[in-house]
């Protein structure tokens, strides 16, 4: 049976193929060749784009944009997980209602939405229009264009990867493991802690990565939100696509980001690893 | 369970779907194919057009010269008429990227006011025809900003601090600071570009924002107060809020301009050519630019247009202002060296 319905990944693999692999080899190949003086390609083999990244602003950008991409999956990881397990034990009625209340924006485009932040947090916006009408305000507040409206447009845009995941997992759950803990005398809180939190694990391990992933390539809402002030690594992969038009260059970058994400997604993997074993263990 | 998956599975389509390019197909009909900006023309002239000469005009839109640059080095040669900006005007002339344009089927040129006609883009105008054009000052809302405006220092003032915005583009800005301290727009010069870079480090931390694209909103909704502005958006910007002002600097200002030109390879020449040549009729530009609301370089139409487009000095700008200005050139090997900058600016370090 499997055997017979083997043609049915041919278009799935086709499409990895045309819209994965290829661009894939084309970024690296382009990653070791000279931009011309004009911004166009130059095919002659060069190591000068990778040995450029050591420059210390670039590392610097880098580091920075970790520093954001971790706090982002954090920030989602509070306030995911505490939300999908709400939703997780209401009436299977009213999961449907929320978990489409948590998937609906993902129906509009998130340029779109992006840009209704800033409607809603400008100086003359619906916010600071509230506040002064209110009269607990005189001067308007500065709520958009700095690090707390990039970290706000972050998780709100990702939110939803983080929920998803672990509300799949708290469905899963066998609830007698839990019942079996109250029988044994657990607190709720041990309960938790010894029993659904470890269940619930792949699903943080997916929404988290999924959330982690997504953040280290933003370069839409610390623009938007941010007033392109800032300089994270995606920006200046752009960047490099665009005004300096060095492909080269940005290629490289792109390369040496996406290692990266590799790296620390093992990392990450083996951590939860040693972390299961001793939990095993105990 | 298996409805969530089945929503998993959807959402995950949906964040794949991304636009796919659409292809436009080439009848036996005479046809036009334009790559350009977007609301670059009134839609009415092009139908006229269609009607006049019996041709279907397609048109299709970028929102970035390097975005356009990138297709056409692709091997697109799908396009008969395109719209590059100065700069990457004489980039693609080095190219070899532009067809030579055949003067003799464009005499309408002549309706041209002479002081665009041999831009420092493409001297010999061979490839090139401005369309239209405006410098990039200084807007400044009258209702915060109560000193008088005159110079690119005055972005510098503390008194705007957390209000100034700029245009989110390091040749507009770098340049901006370049002739603030009385260098070209476009050296080459590494101790000039380092000169202008260190003075753009004591502003930055003053800038609300960098934008180039909804600049002109943040200035309507008094988000900022003063910044970098091109003369057309200022006049936008003008309409829907009268307290903005806007002034060309006394140390100078870069000019830029979208032009009219025909890519390698083109198909249908004969007839982009012919468009041209309509575009540039005195009584089809002014329908035209009281349309798009950018400046018309037509001479003979000018005593054509309402008043209130003649009298508007953000799209009518003095010939005083206009001997200060500067267009930007390709840097060449030295843009990488610009954009290095422009990332340690935004880098805040």
């Amino acid at each position: 049976m499997i055997n017979r319905t083997k043609w049915l990944s041919v278009p799935g693999l086709v499409w990895l193929g045309i819209f994965f692999f290829i661009p894939l080899l084309l970024v690296t190949v382009l990653s070791f060749m000279e931009r011309g003086t004009y911004g166009q390609v130059v095919y002659s083999f060069t190591l000068q784009n990778y040995v450029r990244f050591f420059d210390p602003l670039y590392v610097s950008i880098l580091f920075d944009t970790l520093v954001v991409s971790v706090l982002t999956t954090l920030l989602s990881l509070m306030i995911g997980y505490p939300l999908a397990y709400y939703i997780a034990r209401m009436d299977k009625k009213w999961q449907h209602t929320w978990l489409l209340a948590v998937m609906i924006p993902f129906w509009i485009n998130f340029l779109v939405r992006s840009y209704a932040w800033v409607v809603i947090l400008r100086t003359q916006g619906v916010v600071n229009t509230f506040l002064q009408s209110l009269g607990l305000i005189t001067e308007p507040l500065p709520l958009l264009y700095n690090f707390g409206a990039v970290m706000l447009g972050m998780v709100y845009t990702l939110l939803p990867f983080m929920v998803l995941p672990i509300y799949v997992s708290l469905e899963q759950m066998d609830r007698r493991k839990l019942e079996a803990a109250y029988d044994l005398g657990a607190t709720p809180l041990k309960a938790f802690w010894h029993v659904t939190l470890p269940l619930t694990r792949p699903g943080i391990v997916t929404g988290s990565i999924l959330v982690f992933v997504s953040s280290i390539g933003m370069f839409v809402v610390p623009d938007v939100m941010g007033g392109a002030k800032s300089a994270l690594i995606g920006n200046v992969i752009q960047n490099q696509f665009l005004s300096a038009r060095d492909w080269p260059f940005g290629s490289a970058l792109s390369i040496i980001l996406m290692l990266l994400c590799i790296v620390l997604i093992f990392l990450y993997y083996r951590v939860i690893r040693v972390q299961e074993r001793e939990g095993g263990v105990e | 369970m298996k409805k969530i998956k089945a929503l998993l599975a959807g959402m995950l389509v949906f964040t794949l779907a991304l636009g796919a390019a659409g292809c436009s197909s080439s009848e036996e009909e005479k046809v036009l194919n334009i790559y350009s900006w977007a609301d670059n023309f009134n839609p009415d002239v092009i139908k006229d057009f269609e009607q006049k000469y019996q041709v279907k005009v397609n048109y299709d839109v970028f929102s970035s010269n390097e975005e356009m640059l990138a297709k056409l080095q692709a091997g697109a040669s799908a396009y008969d008429l395109i719209q590059p900006s100065d700069y990457m005007v004489s980039t693609m002339i080095q190219l070899g990227l532009l067809e030579e344009l055949d003067k003799g089927k464009i005499p309408n040129l002549g309706n041209m006011v002479s002081t665009f006609k041999a831009p420092a883009f493409d001297p010999e105008n061979k490839y090139s025809i401005i369309y239209t054009w405006g410098v990039t000052g200084i807007a400044y809302n009258k209702k915060y900003v109560k000193d008088e405006i005159d110079s690119w220092s005055d972005l510098w003032n503390p008194a705007y601090k957390d209000r100034v915005i700029m245009l989110n583009d390091p040749r507009e800005v770098l340049g901006m600071s370049l002739i603030k301290n009385g260098y070209s727009n476009s050296t080459k010069d590494k101790a000039e570009l380092e000169k202008a870079f260190n003075d753009l480090k004591t502003v930055v931390p003053g800038v609300i924002a960098f934008d180039t694209d909804n600049i002109k909103q943040k200035m309507i909704a008094e988000e900022a107060w003063i910044g970098t502005v091109w003369s057309g958006d200022a006049a936008f910007i003008n309409e829907q809020n009268p307290d903005v002002e806007y002034v060309v600097p006394k140390e100078g200002a870069t000019i830029w301009a979208d032009t009219l030109a025909i890519p390698k390879g083109a198909k249908h020449k004969a007839i982009a050519e012919e468009f041209i040549n309509y575009l540039m009729d005195p009584e089809v530009s002014v329908k035209n630019y009281e349309w798009v609301g950018y400046s018309n370089p037509n001479e003979k139409a000018y005593p054509l247009h309402s008043e209130e487009y003649r009298a508007n000095k953000m799209i009518f700008l003095d010939q005083k202002d206009l001997e200060r200005t500067e267009w930007l050139m390709d840097v060449g090997e030295v843009l990488p060296e610009y954009d290095r900058y422009w990332t340690e600016l935004k880098s805040g370090r």
